[in-house]
């Protein structure tokens, strides 16, 4: 036999691409694949770690235990650069493969709005994290959410400051973004309930070298307690300082970013004595203390919210599809939205019928750094 | 009037950070007619680098500084050899391509080696400030002015008075010229990259105990620093200060007096305005095209 010039060339080319030729056969029949995407750049980029850690733990512990349908769960990444165009793009990528039966979206509120439209084209379930309360009033089907949102966070930080703490005269820093702007609008609509009120609300560009400006505007305006929304902890990192540095020392309540261990990391002293409402704190049940022990096995960092979310997300979303019986998006959804009881890291889901899993927040506080839990408090609306 | 002072201090302070990143693109830009996107990331690689060797190896602080400026040393001279050398020859915008190629190989590379966690670095006195009166001084912030006011001196000292720093004027001035005078135009821009990364290194380190030691430090502080060299005039260093300096004010100002959602917008705003009426900057001259 002679070996012409393109017979070797075809022959080559099919060796080289034999391997990915059957990978991609192999693994179309084997494993069961769930789309994340997650930041792995930007500023974001930390948590997104932690996102992924937590998910690859609940992802573990469900392929230990047989899969789903039988089938060993697969998760694809895409990155989305802590920005909104990156996590469409990264969205797109993912929504590409037919393969992927389902996703985890973003922590970030302002970025699940943008692949909101992508999302209800793809009609396939998505869980995420975002905590502003519209995203599941937008008529949008597939969006499942994992975290409790806003109008909650606002009414516990509302609640702990006017009632415990008996303070009344708020000052509310919030970003300037989606998550911050919603979160501010909905603790300025909770504390008028509880005869509080605003003495100042104060926005901010998310990654702000200087917030000089914010913190001599609070001690002039005689607030008595301080409320906030910060997307970014290195932003409520420079804040806590400043705070600290001109002499601010009235309560400070905040919204989860206060109790992260990249916030606490960063601030040190600035945070000690503040408070926080947190949809993930380890003393809160037996389930958050399990996923604290796993989460310090796989990661040298303290366990938060952004590995909770992911973890109890990868555990509803297969659990969901195991008891769907199948990969049908429709009965996905119908089967996610029947979770009730459901035993998180995060607390107990029961869906209603927007979307929303979770309906409560643990107070914490930060005691000389270490994350303290308060008291849980659970709404039935 | 304590919150006047007050801001006034912040303002200057920032503004310092800015002027020290934007006379890297200054010196720069002088040497080599292009503008430098990746001044930022070195200054961003000098913070990891110092918290690499005072945080992570436990070091001295001055020892893990030396460190530091060694490495960007390092930086500045492979950055030269591999970002700009080759394409000397060409125009000034596969250059500047080649510049923004090089800041995002360093943002990723960095995010690589590192990981993505921000970082805490002390500063580098142990008391963080003291109240004067009713305006409360950052001692970073003061130091980082003292260092801007020191750099300033010793560059003016070092092209004016320095046979080192003329021939280095020379190079900028026409590079044709000087070669033909005997001055080895390839070793002056050498230099000047290693002292533009120095210089940017040396912002980042100042500035990383404020701002925390992140992958995008660099980004957001360069993007300031740019504005500040066209406010000032591109190519000259008392306009880099002056644009700096004036810009930090500008913007706490107008964060604390008018808004501060629009903070960032105040910044480009007045980059705008010196685009339309004064292009070439406060102490740029109006450079008429050459025949």
């Amino acid at each position: 036999m002679t070996i012409t010039r393109r017979g070797f060339s075809a022959a080559l080319a099919a060796g080289v691409a034999m391997p990915a030729v059957l990978r991609e056969a192999l693994g179309q029949s084997n494993t069961l694949k769930v789309g994340m995407v997650l930041p792995a750049s930007g500023p974001a980029a930390d948590s997104g770690k932690y996102a992924l850690t937590g998910a690859k733990i609940a992802l573990e512990r469900v392929n230990k235990a047989g899969g789903v349908l039988s089938r060993q769960v697969e998760l694809i990444t895409e990155d989305d650069q802590t920005t909104n165009p990156g996590a469409v793009l990264a969205f797109s990528k993912l929504a590409a493969q037919p393969d992927i039966v389902a996703f985890i979206g973003s922590i970030r509120s302002t970025q699940n709005h943008a692949m909101a439209p992508d999302i209800l084209k793809t009609a396939k379930p998505v869980c995420f994290g975002g905590t502003d309360p519209q995203l599941t009033k937008l008529g949008n089907p597939w969006l499942f959410r994992f975290r409790p949102n806003d109008s909650y966070s606002g009414r516990v930080i509302a609640a702990y400051g006017a009632e415990t703490l008996a303070k009344k005269n708020w000052a509310i820093v919030h970003s300037t973004d989606a998550f911050g702007t919603s979160g501010g609008k909905a603790l300025t609509d909770s504390l008028g309930k509880f005869g509080a009120k605003v003495v100042i609300d104060q926005g901010y560009p998310n990654q702000s070298q200087d917030f000089t400006a914010v913190v001599l505007a609070i001690k002039q305006s005689g607030a008595d307690v301080i409320g906030s929304y910060f997307t970014f902890e290195n932003d409520l990192g420079i804040f806590a300082r400043q705070l600290r540095q001109l002499g601010v020392t009235v309560p400070w309540v905040g919204s989860p970013s206060i109790t992260t261990a990249t916030a606490i990391k960063l601030a040190g002293p600035a945070l000690y004595g503040t408070f926080g409402v947190a949809d993930y704190a380890e003393e809160s049940s037996p389930e958050a203390k399990e996923f604290a022990g796993l989460y310090r096995k796989a990661a040298s960092t303290e366990p938060d919210n952004f590995g909770s979310w992911t973890y109890d997300a990868i555990g509803v979303l297969c659990a969901a599809i195991n008891k769907a019986g199948s990969t049908d998006p429709n009965k996905i959804r119908d089967a996610i939205l029947a979770t009730k009881g459901y035993k998180g890291a995060e607390g107990e889901y029961n869906f209603d019928q927007y979307g929303d899993g979770l309906h409560g927040y643990n107070i914490v506080r930060n005691e000389k750094g270490k994350v303290i839990f308060d008291k849980h408090i659970e709404f039935d609306d | 009037m304590s919150h006047f002072l007050q801001l006034l201090f912040t303002g200057i302070g920032i503004g310092a950070v800015y002027a020290l990143v934007a006379l890297g693109f200054v010196l720069i830009f002088r040497a080599t007619n292009v503008v430098n996107f990746a001044q930022g990331e070195f200054s961003m690689v000098a913070a990891f680098l110092m918290v690499v060797c005072a945080v992570d190896l436990e070091l001295p602080y001055w020892l893990s500084f030396l460190i530091a400026l060694g490495g960007m040393a390092l930086v500045g001279a492979i950055f030269n050899l591999g970002v700009y050398y080759p394409l000397r020859h060409r125009t000034f915008l596969p250059v500047i391509i080649s510049t923004i190629g090089a800041s995002i190989f360093l943002a990723n590379t960095t995010l690589a080696i590192y990981g993505p966690q921000p970082q805490v670095l002390p500063g580098w006195f142990e008391t963080p400030g003291f109240q004067v009166g009713p305006v409360y001084l950052d001692s970073q912030y003061l130091l980082i002015i003292a260092v801007t006011v020191v750099l300033v001196a010793f560059q003016y000292w070092f092209f004016e008075h320095t046979l080192l720093g003329k021939k280095l004027q020379a190079t900028s001035q026409d590079k044709e010229m000087a070669s033909l005078l005997g001055i080895p135009v390839a070793r002056m821009i050498m230099i000047t990259f290693i002292y533009s990364a120095l210089i940017g290194g040396i912002a980042g380190i100042l500035v990383a105990p404020i701002l925390f030691v992140s992958i995008q430090m660099g980004s957001s502080i360069a993007l300031k620093a740019f504005a500040a060299t066209i406010i000032g005039g591109f190519g000259d260093v008392a306009g880099a200060i002056i644009g700096g300096v004036a810009l930090g004010i500008i913007e706490t100002f107008g964060a604390a007096y008018i808004s501060v959602p629009y903070k960032d917008g105040f910044a480009f705003f007045v980059l705008i305005l010196f685009l339309i009426f004064r292009p070439q900057g406060i102490f740029g001259e109006r450079v008429a095209e050459k025949a």
